[in-house]
């Protein structure tokens, strides 16, 4: 059954769990590839993780002139194959999230690719997996129509993807409560 | 009325490219006629052309024309006209050399990315353009070998008699197994990249037959099959020469045809990163964009630009209308922060702090 990524952001605790996670994922070479920043660091606490969103029609490999960038069957956005790259650094100007990061030493981007050795055989990224917080999850689309009731409060405040975000995403995202001024029970 | 306004009068134009249907025509038709005209001169009036390698010969004006057809359609994309059109003007920067040499002779950057890698990398890749630079000459005709004398060998370039050297000697000798040392560089360098495609667990995730294995295969065909003929020849006083010299021209034909479009096709692509090298370098001396939030120059002006052209072609506009700038105008750290913004619906970008511990380090 196909899942997708699904951020619940407003959960996030800051435990940085997802970005040690993605450092161990298989090709990784111990570097994470994700985000996780305050909101608000000098006066509160509120942290958010900053994925690759894995958009459908994505900016990055659009804009590489080497035709780096692949799309799996599964809708990721690969990181830059590693023959074909050449260094221009064109995503990382293109991705409207600054996603992508590149290796100088390497001459080489990379990105998050969703664990694809994972979630091409429907088993949870590493960033997903270690989430303690539920952040980040690994639904079904069943289950993220059912979030999307869940939290609908029928003013517009509900987001999965557009049109909040710059264009269709695989991954779904759901805005905090804080803006819906709703405060979650856990 | 109308139709007198409409109609334009006909240029007359004695451009070349009037005289062909399309692009792939002219550089077959430019490249297939040079390949002859160089033949002409080297065979001394095709009177030294070796029949033998006829094959090759066919197989490579084949390859000519899918290497053509793969690089023009590629070419059309509008990142990639960029990258080449703008690195072609730069070509005569001075770093060129250097650049050339570490991304395509010395392969510094595969050197960072592993040891083992970059071992592997060097024996396939020189292994290859080291054949070939032995292959084509004698397929065309560029070089070849006359016994004036008995017992010296009198090597022709080009038509031209470059030396004479004795048939037993070491210059002598290094021609002959040229290709046998080449094939054993490609035989070792293919092991260990076979060896890493069965053990590296990322490899083994993405891996596919077709377009991972299927080059390695091909190289390695190409090589033992070479290797064998020596074996016939050198310890079989020749028998079934003529069988597998067949089966080993057939490897290298299929390989030749097959290049431009799997796996092999970034031997002919990859100049391109020394064309991204320069167009960085040049731009960025040129001028810096200053991000449009905290100030800093992150990359050329004239890059950002380029970006922003060519997701305009794909009909992709960041801009932001609401705080008056486009995305690709904004550095990553600040681009990253102000999508933070656009979620929490607090001005993230503008609180002056470095983004904290993105490292997972504590």
């Amino acid at each position: 059954m196909k899942k997708r990524l699904y951020i619940e952001l407003e959960n996030c605790i800051g435990c940085r769990s997802c970005l040690a996670a993605c450092t161990q994922c298989g090709g990784h070479e111990q570097r994470n590839r994700n985000y996780v920043y305050d909101v608000n660091p000098h006066v509160n606490r509120q942290t958010m993780p900053l994925m690759c969103l894995h958009c459908e029609n994505p900016a990055c490999a659009r804009s590489c002139p080497a035709q780096a960038i692949q799309i799996h069957e599964t809708g990721a956005v690969l990181s830059a194959l590693v023959e074909k790259c050449i260094g221009c650094q064109n995503c990382t100007i293109a991705c409207p999230y600054g996603i992508p990061k590149f290796d100088e030493e390497e001459n080489l981007m990379y990105k998050c690719d969703l664990c694809i050795d994972r979630t091409k055989d429907g088993i949870p990224p590493m960033c997903a997996s270690v989430c303690p917080s539920n952040t980040l999850q690994w639904l079904t689309e069943e289950e993220i129509e059912q979030k999307q009731q869940q939290h609908d409060l029928d003013n517009g405040k509900w987001v999965t993807s557009m049109p909040y975000l710059e264009g269709e995403t695989n991954v779904k995202v759901n805005l905090p409560g804080i803006l819906q001024g709703t405060e979650k029970l856990f | 009325m109308a139709e007198t306004v409409l109609r334009k009068p006909m240029k007359a134009t004695h451009s070349i490219n009037n005289a062909f249907a399309s692009k792939f025509a002219k550089s077959m038709f430019l490249t297939v006629s040079a390949i002859i005209v160089l033949m002409f001169i080297g065979t001394r009036m095709f009177t030294h052309v070796d029949l033998n390698l006829y094959g090759y010969m066919v197989g490579t004006f084949v390859f000519i024309a899918g290497f053509f057809y793969r690089f023009i359609a590629w070419g059309e994309r509008p990142p990639t006209k960029i990258i080449i059109k703008k690195g072609i003007k730069l070509l005569f920067r001075k770093s060129t050399p250097k650049i050339s040499a570490d991304h395509l002779a010395t392969y510094q950057f595969i050197w960072n990315r592993g040891i083992y890698r970059w071992t592997q990398h060097l024996l396939i890749g020189w292994g290859v353009i080291l054949s070939c630079l032995v292959t084509f000459p004698l397929v065309f005709g560029w070089m070849y070998f006359t016994m004036e004398e008995g017992g010296y060998y009198t090597i022709v370039a080009m038509g031209i008699d470059l030396m004479t050297v004795p048939a037993d000697g070491v210059i002598a000798f290094l021609s002959y197994n040229a290709l046998n040392f080449t094939a054993i560089m490609v035989i070792i360098g293919v092991s260990m990249a076979l060896y890493r495609r069965l053990k590296n667990m990322q490899a083994r995730a993405e891996q596919k037959f077709l377009y991972d294995f299927l080059p390695l295969y091909l190289l390695l065909f190409i090589s033992i099959t070479g290797l064998i003929l020596t074996f016939m020849n050198v310890f079989l006083h020749g028998a079934g020469h003529y069988m597998m010299s067949l089966i080993h021209q057939y490897s290298v034909i299929v390989t030749l045809i097959y290049l431009p479009f799997g796996k092999l096709a970034h031997i002919p692509f990859r100049p391109l990163s020394v064309f991204a090298r320069n167009y960085r370098e040049h731009y960025g001396e040129q001028s810096m964009k200053e991000c449009k939030v905290c100030g800093e120059g992150f990359v050329s002006t004239e890059q950002s630009q380029d970006v922003v052209n060519v997701l305009g072609t794909n009909e992709i506009d960041f801009t932001m209308e609401k705080d008056g700038f486009n995305l690709a105008e904004l550095c990553l750290p600040c681009r990253r922060k102000y999508r933070i913004a656009r979620f929490s619906g607090f001005p993230t970008h503008e609180v002056k702090t470095k983004e904290a511990n993105q490292n997972a380090k504590g």
